[in-house]
């Protein structure tokens, strides 16, 4: 008998982590500095609040150096940042870090905005719980993915690999090892949010849950 | 902030937001328990406080949590202080006398209502009823202090003296991180929310866009800029007349100016004339000084807007652009203050920083209609997704939980429970 796959959330509110940063040298000091929800928040978090955005996504770094300090380079080095290559939040700042700090070694001068243009660094106090949503069966988990919300998707499909630190994914994880189907936990595994917005990920999976019951 | 008196459930907002966001809130609800929470403002009538709260507390306690709503009274004179106090920590000019500051610590000591022992939380909004919490030392609840003002330009003395009364409280909550100042508490953004289901937001029919129009003297045969925003120069009324002159070269167009003008505020009455004035007779610029109750009219010149405009030399959160967002608008508004944080420069609208850059940016759309369009969807979606009436209720969940937890880390499982189905 295969143990169920139980369904959480997380939800997060947002909280000002104390730093800020109106030019790179400051940013990087956040950077360096802030505590890791953070890093999480303006990363990872990012994709969650604007997941339909999937061709034009930026996560908030790349966002205000490219919109607010005009640095097109950077901005373009870490738009294309891919954080689900990591399986740790260190390993992210870390990769981060050197970006900002090279591109900072080549620059001569260095813009500074207002305040009020600044890059707040902002922290996020997380809770995980779980929904009342569970799946014993693909038929169940079919049923399932319908219902619960796309933070539940983004828990469960993104967020799990800084959890697992495996670059897999929680649900994945669960088809191969409770209900022995390792080619469909591959597939799902392969769905990238960069590709696909949160709502129509949850439609992939569930055509490829789909396509496994029959 | 929703604009309607209209009370509505939760569950009532599942179709737009899905039934499996509603069901995370209640699960959230549920996991904080039948807790106690007191609100305190100022007033139960009118102001932007008191709206949020007409609405926001039969939501809660539909989640099974009782509220008290409680108001801080006082003479004249305490509000003469509170309204100065309030005036300043936005940035103006205020005069202030020691006087004045013993005259408002002896009302909240001899007026603030009195908090319930078995209350879980306190939420005290803005500054009138702020140094309450020195009135109890040994409090065991907790405190928040939710502030709806702009403190990034605060008067510092009045600052200075709100300031460790602040400190006492266990969280603050404020609309914008550029609000925030360094506080020892946690300090939570919560932006303000719209209603979906309010007149001002709800579904029209065509033929209502249409006859509205009609009313309002507005023939819908061209592409329509609108900005909604009370006859006042940091809205940028004549910023939007000048970029409208210079769209009108490449595209036929008309711009309509609405808001409302107060009667007591002579400064907007003369705004009005000015605006009246610079637009002379053209008959592609409708002035409409609408009443404040005109929310089924604003909800149909959004709807009927190719673009709205939002050209604010300062702004908070600017509902409006939120409001037009949800109605699928591509937004075009100033590169400041909250407009900064609702639109996605060329995602979901674009952000400017002069007249000729909001001429381009309208004619930009103009001249893409598939542009225009997917922005407006853009847009809706991030609203969807972000700023409406249960992300609000969401938030302010997470800060009950998170004032109950605080010191735990920012990484917190809430208890498992057993499984319902």
């Amino acid at each position: 008998m295969a143990k169920p796959f139980q369904f959480f959330t997380e939800q997060g509110i947002v909280y000002y982590s104390g730093y800020k940063a109106d030019n790179l040298k400051a940013l990087l000091t956040g950077l360096r500095g802030v505590p890791s929800s953070s890093i999480f928040y303006h990363l990872y978090h990012s994709l969650l609040r604007r997941h339909f955005t999937t061709t034009d996504y930026m996560n908030d770094f790349a966002q205000w150096v490219w919109g607010v300090l005009w640095q097109k380079t950077l901005g373009e080095k870490l738009a294309s940042f891919d954080p689900l290559e990591f399986t740790r939040l260190r390993d992210a700042r870390a990769r981060l870090i050197e970006i900002v700090d090279a591109y900072v070694g080549e620059t001569e001068y260095f813009l500074r905005v207002s305040e009020e243009q600044a890059f707040y660094f902002l922290c996020m106090k997380s809770f995980v719980y779980p929904l009342g949503v569970q799946a014993s069966s693909l038929p169940e988990l079919m049923q399932a993915l319908r219902v619960v919300s796309p933070q539940s998707i983004f828990y469960h499909l993104i967020e799990s690999r800084l959890r697992l630190r495996e670059p897999s994914n929680d649900l994945s994880d669960w088809l191969k090892t409770q209900l022995d189907m390792p080619d469909l936990a591959a597939t799902i595994n392969t769905f990238s949010p960069y590709e696909y917005n949160l709502e129509e990920l949850r439609n992939k999976i569930i055509a490829v849950v789909q396509d496994a019951i029959k | 902030m929703p604009s309607s008196n209209n009370k509505h459930h939760l569950e009532d907002y599942a179709p737009i937001v899905t039934s499996g966001v509603i069901r995370e809130i209640e699960e959230l609800a549920r996991l904080l328990g039948p807790v106690r929470i007191v609100h305190v403002n100022s007033t139960k009538e009118g102001g932007g406080v008191a709206e949020i709260l007409g609405w926001f507390i039969p939501i809660i306690e539909e989640l099974g949590m009782k509220v008290d709503w409680e108001v801080i009274t006082g003479e004249k004179d305490f509000f003469t202080i509170t309204k100065k106090f309030h005036n300043a920590l936005h940035g103006q000019p205020e005069e202030f006398t020691e006087e004045m500051f013993a005259a408002y610590l002896d009302n909240v000591g001899k007026n603030a209502p009195k908090i319930p022992e078995d209350a879980d939380f306190v939420v005290i909004h803005d500054p009138q009823p702020a140094a309450m919490i020195g009135e109890y030392p040994d409090r065991k609840n907790r405190w928040a202090w939710r502030c709806h003002i702009d403190l990034s330009e605060a008067d510092l003395r009045v600052w200075g003296f709100l300031r460790p009364f602040v400190e006492r409280y266990d969280g603050a909550v404020f609309h914008l991180p550029q609000y925030t100042k360094n506080l020892m508490a946690p300090q939570f953004i919560v932006p303000p929310a719209i209603d979906p289901l309010a007149p001002k937001n709800e579904k029209l029919s065509e033929e209502e866009v249409s006859s509205t129009l009609h009313k309002l003297g507005v023939a819908n045969d061209k592409r329509i800029i609108l900005q909604v925003a009370r006859f006042d120069r940091l809205k940028g009324p004549f910023g939007a007349i000048e970029a409208f002159r210079l769209v009108r070269r490449w595209y036929d167009c008309c711009l309509i100016l609405a808001g409302g003008s107060a009667t007591d505020d002579p400064e907007s009455q003369a705004v009005l004339a000015e605006v009246q004035d610079m637009a002379g007779d053209d008959p592609d610029i409708h002035i409409l000084n609408l009443p404040p109750d005109s929310h089924r009219e604003i909800n149909a010149l959004q709807r009927a807007a190719t673009v709205v405009v939002q050209n604010s030399r300062r702004e908070g959160f600017g509902l409006t652009v939120t409001e037009a967002m949800w109605k699928a608008k591509p937004v075009v508004g100033t590169d400041i203050g909250g407009i900064r944080h609702q639109i996605i420069h060329g995602v979901s609208g674009f952000l400017t920083h002069s007249v000729e850059g909001l001429a381009y940016r309208i004619r930009q759309l103009f001249g893409n209609p598939g542009m225009a369009k997917r922005f407006g969807q853009q847009a809706r979606e991030y609203v969807r997704n972000n700023l409406l009436v249960p992300h609000h209720i969401r938030r302010w969940l997470l800060v009950f939980h998170s004032l109950r937890q605080s010191g735990n880390g920012d990484l917190i499982t809430l208890p498992p429970h057993e499984i319902t189905e």
